[in-house]
């Protein structure tokens, strides 16, 4: 599992994501969820309505592998993608965050974070953004 | 098939919204990609244009799988859709008659190729604004299929 900053933890949790799922063949389906809860270094789950869980749950079965970005003013703020596996029980999303990416526009986006120690990701994140999560 | 007009408003260069987008890409074995788009134009109604500013994964999943998902990240409100098609990216260098799906390299590099004459960089929010552009081609989303995002409707069709 890769290990989440604070930082990353509150924009996602506040503000949710968009969730990307493909079947296995590739043919993409994204969802918008508006919040999210952590737990751990870097397990996210997600509440979905019915429609939702309806929508992504073929996916699921037969790619549990998802990415996910942070919705509203969470992707101008926080501009990571997540990935990694996911299970959907009822309508429960929990996704294993596998890996973690610098999106911000520019140079900088792909940027792999989770293969930098914990430390380095932090300064990293200092060193671009002045906040550490969204406004109470 | 036509965007309506409040798409079409939403998502036009220099439009009143300035929405910011993902652009939802899958390798051909499912890994998917979500890339963080601030910049959108519309073309013909029914292509949505933008532009490549290092948009290594997305180039790496279009070009095995040429399928394209964009929802809007940013302001949401009225604005929670879908929009899934064909993909591809133009490339300077793709040759003048080179087409995907009727767009042709021409016509869209002469027009979006470089896309600081259509509206500058920096009409975007500071966090958004590449320190560095080197725009590389120009990204060409053929919609055929709008969804809901809503909660309560995700994925019902809207057209």
């Amino acid at each position: 599992m890769a290990t989440m900053t604070p930082r990353m933890k509150a924009w996602l949790e506040k503000f949710g994501a968009h969730i990307g799922t493909a079947t296995k063949q590739g043919y993409p389906t994204t969802i918008v969820v508006e919040q999210a809860s952590i737990t751990g270094d870097g397990v996210v789950a997600f509440n979905l309505t019915p429609a939702q869980a309806n929508q992504i749950k073929d996916n699921i079965a037969q790619n549990p592998y998802v990415a996910l970005a942070p919705h509203a003013i969470a992707s101008i703020r926080a501009a990571y993608q997540f990935k990694g596996p996911a299970a959907l029980s009822g309508n429960t999303l929990q996704v294993t965050v596998k890996e973690i990416y610098c999106t911000k526009p520019g140079p900088e986006a792909a940027l792999r974070l989770d293969v930098l120690p914990l430390e380095h990701i932090v300064k990293f994140e200092e060193s671009r953004w002045r906040d550490s999560g969204p406004p109470k | 098939m036509k965007l309506s007009s409040e798409m079409i408003a939403a998502l036009r260069a220099g439009g009143e919204k300035d929405v910011v987008t993902y652009l939802t890409t899958s390798s051909v074995s499912g890994k998917c990609n979500l890339y963080l788009q601030p910049y959108t134009d519309v073309y013909r109604e029914e292509f949505i244009i933008s532009p490549d500013l290092f948009a290594q994964k997305t180039k790496i999943n279009i070009n095995e799988n040429r399928v394209g998902l964009m929802t809007v990240a940013h302001p949401v409100k009225g604005s929670l859709w879908a929009f899934r098609g064909p993909c591809n990216i133009i490339q300077w260098g793709h040759p003048p008659k080179f087409a995907f799906h009727g767009v042709t390299a021409g016509e869209a590099l002469e027009k979006w190729g470089d896309w600081s004459k259509l509206e500058p960089y920096d009409t975007v929010a500071e966090d958004l604004r590449p320190k560095a552009v080197g725009q590389r081609g120009v990204i060409v989303l053929k919609v055929e299929e709008v969804y809901n995002l809503s909660p309560a409707s995700s994925g019902a069709r809207i057209s």
